[in-house]
């Protein structure tokens, strides 16, 4: 090749190298570039893949926690959380107590501290039935006196206070649990006889307050041709809810027999 | 059925308020359905009673019959008689009593009976194992006055008796021993309680008037109850001696309790004191003799208005006993002496 032009060559080699160079530092800042920028891509992916983890987590604790709420309102028993408060075991504490003492009718003999004294509850019952309760109202002095009572008027209460309310209270209560339990197997067993056996009762039957007398006619069988039987029972006893004396006549024929059951 | 007797039917019918006659003729029982249905209910009352007595005629009516709606009718009235108190009483450590409502009936009458020939004496039972019995006198010669009966309300064994106050005073005697004798007791004794209320007399002498007990199954305690005082109705209200009135209603309520008092309607003392004077020079006050005076309390419902006295302001509270032990001591008439 001819180097035709001195000034030309020498500037076409240096611009040339020139040129080189700068293509050169050119290609090494945009690798540098790329490099950075490589890095950076990286840096940000780390962060990202970071960052998802953690939500991960995060999730999977809140679902956690949920399923932990839920589970403790299930729950019925109160001791195991912790959240129960002191007040509310006293109440519940109280209300326990109070259907023990509202249970305590159920033995028969049961009472309550009023202001004055005390309210005593008799609750009658026969053969497992529930039957009336009767109440008496003490007033706690010298001497000890009745307030006010549900006594049935034909029951000798004052019979009973007269000789026991003073010196054997205990005495005075068990001997009206007597009276008023016996009276109400008594009226028991009369009212189921005029319900119940209404179809074998030839008339109404016959009683009175204490229920302590009772007389009826009666047939063997309800809608049968048997004759019909004349019963009349005493119950001497007014501690028993059994009669002591049982006649039972044949209409018509003077014949009877009587069952006497005391001895 | 002669002409007094019908007579006696038509005016006792005639007593029943229209509204009634039919429950007080059904209660009879002595007329039926059918014969009831033939009579047109909706006419003018004379017209009405006029054909039930006929029909009563035509049914043969006896004087016991009449007797019998006589008593139903005052059942339903009974306000209209003023009923008195009688207290019968046993030996002590006497028998069980087993009373047989049919011997009662036949021993009472035989008694009467006994004494006097010319007496209608008629049973309705009623609730409660207890007996309506109407006495209707006569004497030896004349025929029982229906017009003027005795009613007597007897709650098998039982002490007390409650009779309608009877103007033949003479009978009350032989009434009183046919009771003793008929019910297995010894003694009758009148008490000092009157008043119109059956049912309140009943409530006193049985002790039933009060039927509040506190036991563990109430709900509301009685100490809890809030004092009918209007504290908190309106703030701009100031009441003044609030402690002095709760002092009163605690003290009434101690008294009368709450509860609705039996009713009553008048108490009587009857004093015999020395006067009593703060003056020294007064003529009254020189008297030796006791001072003889009647003092009446009258009330519609004589209990309830005692118990409202105290907190109206009109008198101090506590009351005095003579007015609070009425219903405690089952008496409305009192003696008063000077001890």
């Amino acid at each position: 090749m001819e180097w035709a032009n001195d000034g030309k060559t020498r500037g076409g080699v240096l611009a040339h190298l020139e040129r080189l160079e700068i293509q050169v530092n050119r290609s090494r800042k945009n690798l540098e570039d790329l490099q950075r920028a490589q890095a950076v891509e990286s840096a940000l992916g780390t962060k990202i893949h970071k960052l998802r983890c953690l939500r991960d987590e995060l999730r999977a604790e809140a679902k956690q926690r949920q399923a932990r709420v839920k589970a403790s309102t299930v729950n019925v028993e109160p001791d195991q959380t912790p959240e129960i408060s002191e007040q509310e075991v006293a109440k519940r504490r109280k209300e326990n107590v109070k259907a023990i003492l509202q249970a305590y009718r159920f033995t028969g003999l049961s009472g309550k501290l009023t202001s004055r004294g005390v309210c005593v509850c008799i609750s009658t019952a026969f053969e497992g039935n529930l039957l009336d309760s009767y109440f008496i109202d003490l007033v706690i002095q010298k001497p000890l006196r009745i307030h006010h009572h549900s006594i049935p008027v034909f029951i000798p209460l004052e019979e009973l206070s007269a000789k026991y309310l003073q010196t054997n209270i205990q005495h005075f209560l068990f001997c009206l649990c007597e009276y008023l339990n016996a009276y109400a197997g008594r009226k028991y067993q009369a009212d189921r006889l005029q319900s119940d056996f209404a179809a074998f009762l030839a008339g109404p039957l016959r009683r009175n307050s204490l229920c302590n007398l009772l007389s009826f006619t009666y047939k063997v069988e309800p809608r049968g041709q048997s004759f019909p039987f004349c019963a009349r029972l005493l119950y001497k006893d007014l501690t028993t809810a059994l009669p002591t004396d049982v006649t039972v006549t044949y209409q018509g024929k003077r014949k009877y027999c009587t069952f006497c059951s005391h001895d | 059925m002669d002409e007094t007797l019908a007579e006696f039917i038509k005016r006792t019918i005639l007593k029943i308020p229209m509204t009634e006659m039919m429950t007080v003729l059904k209660a009879w029982d002595f007329l039926s359905e059918k014969q009831l249905q033939t009579v047109n209910f909706r006419q003018r009352k004379e017209s009405l009673v006029h054909d039930l007595v006929l029909l009563c005629e035509e049914k043969r009516a006896s004087v016991h019959d009449a007797a019998l709606l006589d008593i139903i009718y005052t059942q339903f009235h009974r306000h209209q008689k003023v009923w008195d108190v009688f207290q019968m009483s046993k030996e002590p450590g006497e028998d069980i009593d087993l009373f047989d409502m049919e011997q009662f009936k036949s021993s009472f009458v035989k008694i009467l009976r006994r004494a006097l020939r010319n007496v209608t004496v008629s049973f309705r039972d009623a609730e409660e194992n207890s007996v309506w019995i109407r006495i209707a006198w006569g004497t030896q010669y004349r025929k029982p006055n229906q017009y003027k009966p005795v009613y007597v309300v007897y709650y098998s064994q039982t002490p007390y008796v409650f009779t309608s106050s009877c103007q033949l005073k003479s009978n009350i005697p032989l009434l009183g021993q046919a009771l003793t004798v008929a019910s297995n007791h010894h003694k009758i004794v009148k008490m000092d309680l009157r008043s119109r209320y059956l049912d309140s007399l009943k409530a006193i002498v049985f002790k039933q008037y009060n039927r509040n007990f506190e036991t563990h199954n109430t709900t509301v305690p009685l100490q809890e109850r809030t004092l009918e005082l209007d504290i908190h109705m309106d703030s701009r209200i100031i009441h003044e001696n609030r402690i002095e009135k709760e002092r009163v209603q605690r003290v009434t309520q101690e008294t009368f309790g709450d509860y609705p008092q039996p009713r009553l309607e008048f108490a009587q003392y009857k004093l015999e004191t020395k006067f009593k004077s703060d003056f020294n020079g007064d003529i009254l006050a020189e008297r030796k003799e006791p001072l003889r005076c009647l003092i009446k309390f009258s009330s519609p419902h004589l209990l309830e208005a005692l118990k409202a006295l105290a907190p109206a302001g009109i008198a101090d509270a506590p009351l005095s006993p003579l007015l609070t032990c009425i219903p405690n001591k089952g008496m409305n008439y009192f003696k008063i002496r000077d001890k």
